[in-house]
C-alpha cells in the first residue's frame, strides 16, 4: 500500500478542505437547531470556530485554504444578485411609508457609518481597520465585494459585520424599550439597516411586517452603500492626498 | 431551478460587464442585483425557478463568506493590537446607531400618521 501517495493526495486535492467546510456548516446547523437557534450559536459561527482550529492545527496557509473553497467563494456574486428577489417582494411597503423609510435610510445609514469611524479614530484605530469598518453594516456579500473595491480587508469587513449583526440581534428588543420605539415597522427597519441578514432574522420574531420592513432596509442599505461608499472614499483619498 | 440560475449569473455577467465599460466604482454583482430588480418590477412577478434558486442560495448565505472570512487567521496582530479601538467602536456604535435608526423612523411614522 503506498501511503506516501495518498498523504500527498489528501493534502493537495481541494476536496478534503472542501469537504472540510461544508461539513462543519452541517455541524454548525445541527448545533444551532439543537439550541433552540439562539442567536450566539449562528451556523456560521461554529463552523467558523471548527474551521479556525482545523487550519491552525494543520498549518495550512489561509492561500492554500482559499484556494481549495474558492468554488463556495464564487457563489457570492449569484447569491448578491438574488439579493433582489426579496427586495422585490417586500417593496409594496415602499409605498406606505416612502419619505420615512428614504430619510432615514439615508440619515440613519450615514449616521451608522460616522459613529463607528469616529469611536475608531477617537481610540487610534489605523486607516486600513477604519476603511473596514466602513461596510459593518451591511449583508456580507455586498460587504465582502465594497470592502474589496475600497481598499479595506474584506476577512476582517466580514468579521465586523458579523459581530455588528449579533450585536443588533443581542440587545435589539432592549434598546427599543430604552428608547421607547413604538412602531414595530420602525425595529424592523433599523434591525435590517444596522444589523442585516441576522437582524433580520431577529425581526422575524417581532412580527411578519417587522420582518418585511428589516428586509426591506437590508436590500436598500446594501444597495445604496455599495453605490455611494466607493465614491466617497475615493473623493476623501484624493483630498487627503493633496 | 436552471432557469433560475442561468438568470441569477447573466445579471451578474451584465452587471460586470456594466460596471467595466463604464469604469464604475459600484461593484458589479450589485450593479446585477439592481438590474434584476427593475427586470421583475417590469415583469410584475417573479418566476417558480428563479424563486428555487433564491431561497436555496440564501438559506446557506453565510457559507458562502467563510471562505473570505478565514483570512482573518492573516489579521491577528492588526486585531491584537487595536482589539480595544474595534470592541467600543462595534459595540457602542451599533448600539446607538440602532437606538438613533429607530428613533428616527418611529418620529417620522408617527408624523406622517398624525398629518393624514
Amino acid at each position: 500500500m503506498n501511503f506516501e501517495a495518498l498523504n500527498d493526495y489528501i493534502s493537495s486535492t481541494p476536496l478534503t478542505w472542501l469537504i472540510l467546510t461544508l461539513l462543519a456548516y452541517k455541524i454548525g446547523i445541527i448545533i444551532y437547531e439543537k439550541c433552540n437557534k439562539h442567536t450566539l450559536l449562528q451556523p456560521v459561527i461554529i463552523s467558523y470556530i471548527i474551521l479556525l482550529s482545523l487550519v491552525f492545527f494543520t498549518n495550512t496557509s489561509f492561500e492554500k485554504y482559499f484556494k481549495s473553497v474558492e468554488i463556495i467563494h464564487f457563489f457570492l456574486g449569484p447569491a448578491t444578485v438574488a439579493l433582489a428577489l426579496p427586495l422585490y417582494n417586500n417593496l409594496k411597503y415602499i409605498r406606505q411609508l416612502f419619505l420615512p423609510i428614504i430619510i432615514t435610510l439615508i440619515v440613519a445609514g450615514i449616521f451608522s457609518v460616522l459613529i463607528a469611524v469616529l469611536l475608531l479614530w477617537v481610540f487610534g484605530a489605523s486607516t486600513v481597520t477604519i476603511l473596514s469598518m466602513t461596510t459593518k453594516s451591511i449583508t456580507a456579500p455586498i460587504a465582502i465585494i465594497t470592502s474589496e473595491q475600497i481598499g479595506a480587508i474584506p476577512s476582517l469587513a466580514i468579521g465586523f459585520v458579523i459581530i455588528t449583526g449579533i450585536i443588533g440581534a443581542l440587545f435589539g428588543s432592549i434598546v427599543f424599550k430604552i428608547v421607547k420605539i413604538k412602531h414595530e415597522t420602525s425595529k424592523g427597519f433599523a434591525l435590517g439597516l444596522v444589523s442585516h441578514g441576522i437582524g433580520t432574522a431577529r425581526a422575524i420574531e417581532i412580527s411578519e411586517k417587522a420582518a418585511a420592513f428589516a428586509a426591506l432596509a437590508m436590500g436598500l442599505s446594501g444597495i445604496f452603500t455599495a453605490v455611494f461608499l466607493p465614491v466617497i472614499i475615493e473623493f476623501l483619498k484624493d483630498f487627503i492626498s493633496f | 431551478m436552471l432557469k433560475g440560475i442561468i438568470t441569477l449569473l447573466i445579471f451578474q455577467f451584465l452587471g460586470e460587464c456594466i460596471s467595466i465599460v463604464f469604469s464604475l466604482l459600484v461593484p458589479g454583482p450589485v450593479i446585477g442585483m439592481v438590474l434584476l430588480l427593475i427586470f421583475l418590477i417590469i415583469r410584475k412577478s417573479s418566476f417558480k425557478s428563479l424563486d428555487t434558486s433564491v431561497t436555496v442560495l440564501l438559506k446557506y448565505l453565510p457559507l458562502l463568506f467563510i471562505p473570505a472570512a478565514m483570512g482573518i487567521i492573516t489579521q491577528v496582530d492588526l486585531i491584537s493590537r487595536e482589539f480595544w479601538a474595534i470592541f467600543i467602536a462595534l459595540i457602542v456604535g451599533t448600539l446607538v446607531a440602532l437606538a438613533f435608526c429607530a428613533k428616527l423612523m418611529d418620529y417620522l411614522t408617527i408624523r406622517k400618521e398624525n398629518k393624514s
